[in-house]
């Protein structure tokens, strides 16, 4: 019912009245509340249920975390200052879920990112979820269902990777490609930052995929996996063509074989031959802006 | 007599297999030929020698040596890697290619043309020419069209 404060204070001011008024009665508690609620010009008495709130007129230092006004806080650097502009950290998942969490599940190491990526630079990564499915599988139990995800993620200025992942919820699922994507960063070369530097023909299992290099203001023509991958990437003008299957998994894997690891550079070209390389489109036309 | 897709064979066959050196028939196509390839840079040398090694000094043909006259060439890998991946013929028997200089630049500019597929960077096709055998851009500096022999890359 009422605080230790609270009896303390009653305490105080009834002995405060026997003493003042010379009078042997003692007073019970809750006359003592009333006798102070009838007394003129009484003030209610403040009771302080969070440390630092008590004197009026004091504002409290909101740049510290406090319990009370900040429900879910945000995130502290070193000093226990708060940093506005990070995220909000949500309530955590059940416990049980950090037993059967694994290394991939986790959240990206900043040492292991390449190309010197930091936690911000991914922040601001494009994520694309392509491919989301529903697996089954058969055990003799029955059938176990399971969601599958294939995220792309990039920063279209040539980094990019993609990953899956698997779990029971599309969520999680998508968390985890995402986050094994993050891992599997890889750098594509780009003509001008915009195009590929040749024509390529790949294959994987059994997606034939033609690529060809295009003039500035041509755009991405081609299948909608492919033109997905191209944005993340930053490959503005692209042409490609499917041959075969177009199952979307092994057209997302072949794009991003063929793009990392089909592509000679003239400057490589030049140096096995023993030739100088000049641009003429940069040297005699003016670069491509 | 060997034709020109014969060498393409043998030079993308010897590039695949990694070999120092391969032996080519010693014939005036074939020579020419290789001769397009060591100025475009694909070769280190072009060489003539018997079936067993090139010659250290001049050894002129006579008709007792003429069997076993060969052309040796040096082939040459960058980074682990052939420089010359692919050599293939343009013009066959089956179905000979001739090209007229409007044509050629079209090839020069990646563009199709007769069916055949633009040149990508770093590509170079053979033709001869009046002015003899000549890669495709000396043979536009001339103005000169012919018959496309092949193309490498």
């Amino acid at each position: 019912m009422a605080s230790p404060a609270l009896w303390q204070r009653c305490i105080a001011a009834s002995a405060l009245a026997s003493t003042s008024r010379n009078v042997t009665r003692t007073f019970t508690t809750t006359t003592a509340v009333a006798m102070a609620r009838q007394r003129p010009g009484a003030q209610k008495p403040t009771v302080a249920r969070v440390p630092g709130l008590d004197q009026p007129g004091t504002l409290h230092n909101l740049s510290e975390i406090h319990p009370l006004l900040d429900h879910y806080p945000r995130k502290t650097d070193q000093d226990g200052h708060l940093n506005l502009e990070s995220p909000k950290l949500w309530a955590s998942d059940p416990p049980l879920d950090d037993l059967l969490k694994n290394q991939a599940d986790d959240d990206v190491d900043e040492a292991s990112l390449p190309h010197g990526l930091t936690k911000d630079d991914l922040r601001k990564f494009l994520k694309r979820a392509l491919v989301v499915k529903r697996t089954s599988n058969m055990t003799t139990a029955g059938k176990i269902p399971s969601m599958y995800a294939l995220v792309v993620v990039g920063n279209g200025q040539g980094i990019a990777g993609y990953g899956e992942g698997k779990d029971d919820e599309v969520a999680r699922a998508v968390r985890k490609a995402t986050n094994r994507a993050m891992r599997n960063l890889t750098s594509f070369d780009r003509y001008d930052d915009r195009t590929i530097y040749h024509d390529i023909d790949h294959k994987f299992h059994a997606t034939n995929i033609q690529f060809r290099s295009r003039p500035p203001g041509f755009g991405n023509r081609c299948n909608h996996y492919i033109h997905e991958i191209c944005s993340c990437i930053g490959i503005l003008d692209i042409s490609a063509k499917v041959w075969g299957s177009r199952n979307p998994m092994n057209v997302i894997k072949a794009t991003f074989e063929a793009l990392s690891l089909k592509q000679k550079l003239p400057e490589d070209i030049a140096r096995g031959r023993g030739k100088r390389v000049v641009d003429v489109q940069h040297t005699y036309y003016g670069a491509n802006e | 007599m060997p034709r020109h897709y014969d060498l393409c064979a043998r030079v993308q066959n010897g590039f695949a297999a990694r070999l120092r050196r391969i032996a080519v028939p010693d014939t005036k196509m074939n020579l020419a030929i290789s001769n397009v390839l060591y100025k475009e840079g694909f070769i280190a040398s072009v060489n003539r020698g018997d079936h067993v090694q090139p010659d250290t000094t001049y050894v002129p043909t006579t008709p007792d040596n003429i069997a076993t006259r060969r052309l040796w060439l040096e082939l040459k890998y960058n980074n682990d890697e052939p420089v010359l991946k692919k050599m293939s013929a343009v013009s066959k028997p089956s179905k000979k290619i001739v090209m007229k200089v409007e044509e050629l630049q079209n090839l020069a500019a990646g563009n199709r043309s007769q069916f055949i597929k633009g040149l990508q960077p770093g590509e170079i096709a053979i033709l001869t020419t009046n002015y003899g055998v000549l890669e495709l851009r000396d043979a536009l500096e001339k103005g000169a069209g012919g018959e496309v022999l092949c193309r490498a890359i």
